[in-house]
């Protein structure tokens, strides 16, 4: 094994803005800099605190905002949508090409949070198929079933689950085997030996490190794939190599 | 940078064995176990059973002391004390069989309240014999809340009690750490989804860095979790050793755990 090789990854998930219930240090721009440093990740998918937790579409402005001011440091920003709402949201197909055009790499859906329905954003999901932007969901937002009927229907479209914890691994196993372009990253990935299981299983592609600074503890994950069972290749498959696949932004 | 390797020896006090029906678990055997051990720098892991806390005491004990077996100087033994399945015959075989080193109650899944009457013998054993107590503790329960082991600790001052979890939440941590700071008595264990590097931070700095001891709750959640917290948080590099194995040491003096095995020694 070699220690080289956990230099360099690239963070699929961190949280900008404060928590309104949480003993986390802050997640400003010199915070996420000093995230940046301490690990030596080579980048970030940076989405907003306030797209989650106050305010959908203007949050992103935030991450954006951290994103430019990082951009050096391979910083992408990931944006919220929710369904077009006269006064909310004209257009999720603008939404996304205003996106592209700022360099966004992803967007997130809060349907459970933000009280809508996962079949409301069709155009969503047909617009970031197009553009080749990957979808980014927590496992808690969405049901099993709508998770994989959006995958079902746009089958190009990359769908990364985050915070998926320690006890679905059995729901997470039908969905994967079913659907190639679902991932799962590992912010609060649990399950013990969950990685190594799914690496034996060859689905060791569908896997991003990321670490939900802002809202967990990144040491977390950054221990869990330090010192998992995977040999080193392996680790710098998961720890840098499909996100910059996957992250690579739209009309590259 | 965090490399492949382990720079801390560790002792795990928070482990389980074996699937739960609940939720699948990969691997969730011995062996399994002590290969992540050896690539964590743990070198002790006391556990319980999962089929113990889940199902039945005496059959999930048995499987421990099988693990214990198998894995000799690894792994050490809770005995799972149920208040509904003849507390008095595990407390008996506990004392006779040296391969236990500690007790271990789950309040909240034999839904049954830590300050009840069935318990007052694992705390009589405990105070009687100096045999630590692993306690499930969980914020707002109505069976093991942080603030309900202020009650064990007034009545049994002499058992030694740590807090699972600490509460789980971060006001349950809060709430475990105003317990441990009024009783000596009350030791609080790190694991728990909700944990953080500046949570495990907070009780060391308000309980002290004695009595705050790592666990991971593995195989039911993977100890790289828990054990990645406790090497990142904002700690001074001797607090972190006290938590990762110093304590551990200073608390299992009933039965000593197995001898100073860890990276240093490979």
């Amino acid at each position: 094994m070699s220690d080289a090789v956990t230099c360099g990854w690239f963070d699929a998930r961190v949280v900008t803005g404060a928590h309104p219930a949480s003993l986390q240090p802050a997640t400003d721009r010199d915070a996420v800099a000093a995230h940046l440093d301490r690990f030596e990740l080579s980048g970030a998918l940076v989405s907003a605190m306030a797209s989650w937790l106050h305010d959908p579409i203007g949050g992103n402005a935030e991450a954006s905002a951290l994103a430019h001011s990082l951009a050096d440091r391979g910083v992408l920003a990931c944006w919220s949508a929710v369904p077009a709402t006269p006064g909310e949201l004209d257009s999720l197909t603008e939404l996304v090409e205003r996106a592209v055009d700022e360099g966004v790499a992803a967007f997130r859906i809060h349907p459970a949070s933000h009280g809508f329905a996962p079949g409301l954003l069709d155009e969503l999901y047909a617009a970031l198929q197009a553009n080749r932007l990957p979808l980014c969901i927590d496992a808690a937002e969405i049901t099993w079933p709508e998770l994989t009927a959006i995958a079902t229907r746009y089958p190009e479209l990359p769908i990364v689950i985050s915070n998926l914890g320690y006890r679905k691994l059995r729901e997470l196993w039908a969905a994967l085997d079913g659907h190639t372009n679902i991932y799962v990253d590992l912010v609060d990935f649990a399950a013990h030996q969950g990685v190594e299981w799914l690496a034996a299983n060859d689905l060791a592609d569908r896997l991003l490190f990321a670490t939900g600074f802002g809202l967990r503890d990144p040491g977390e994950s950054v221990v869990r794939l330090a010192w998992s069972g995977l040999d080193d290749a392996t680790v710098r498959l998961v720890g840098a190599d499909t996100a910059s696949r996957l992250f690579s932004g739209g009309r590259s | 940078m965090i490399g492949r390797r382990p720079t801390h020896r560790i002792i795990d006090v928070h482990a389980h064995l074996g699937p739960y029906s609940l939720f699948y678990i990969p691997d969730p055997d011995a062996a399994t176990m002590v290969a992540v051990m050896d690539l964590t720098g743990t070198a002790v892991t006391v556990l319980s059973a999962n089929r113990a806390i889940q199902q039945d005491a005496h059959l999930g004990n048995s499987q421990s002391l099988a693990a214990v077996d198998a894995h000799p100087g690894r792994i050490a033994a809770y005995a799972v004390i149920n208040p509904w399945q003849d507390p008095e015959r595990e407390l008996e075989r506990l004392a006779a069989d040296e391969r236990f080193v500690g007790i271990k109650v789950h309040p909240s899944l034999h839904r049954y309240p830590v300050t009840g009457a069935r318990y007052a013998a694992v705390w009589e054993f405990a105070e009687s014999t100096g045999c630590p107590v692993l306690s499930h503790s969980e914020h707002q329960s109505a069976y093991d809340a942080p603030a309900m082991f202020q009650t064990v600790a007034e009545r049994y001052p002499g058992a030694a009690v740590m807090l699972g979890h600490a509460g789980i939440t971060p006001a349950g941590v809060a709430e475990a750490i105003e317990a441990a700071s009024r009783y000596e008595s009350l030791w609080l264990e790190v694991c728990g989804s909700q944990m953080t590097g500046p949570m495990i931070s907070a009780m060391v700095e308000q309980v002290g860095s004695g009595r705050v001891l790592f666990g991971s709750d593995f195989p039911f959640i993977d100890q790289r979790m828990s054990l990645g917290r406790v090497v990142c948080a904002p700690l001074t590099e001797s607090q972190r050793q006290d938590v990762l194995s110093g304590n551990a040491r200073k608390l299992f003096r009933w039965r000593p755990l197995p001898g100073e095995r860890g990276v240093d020694d490979e």
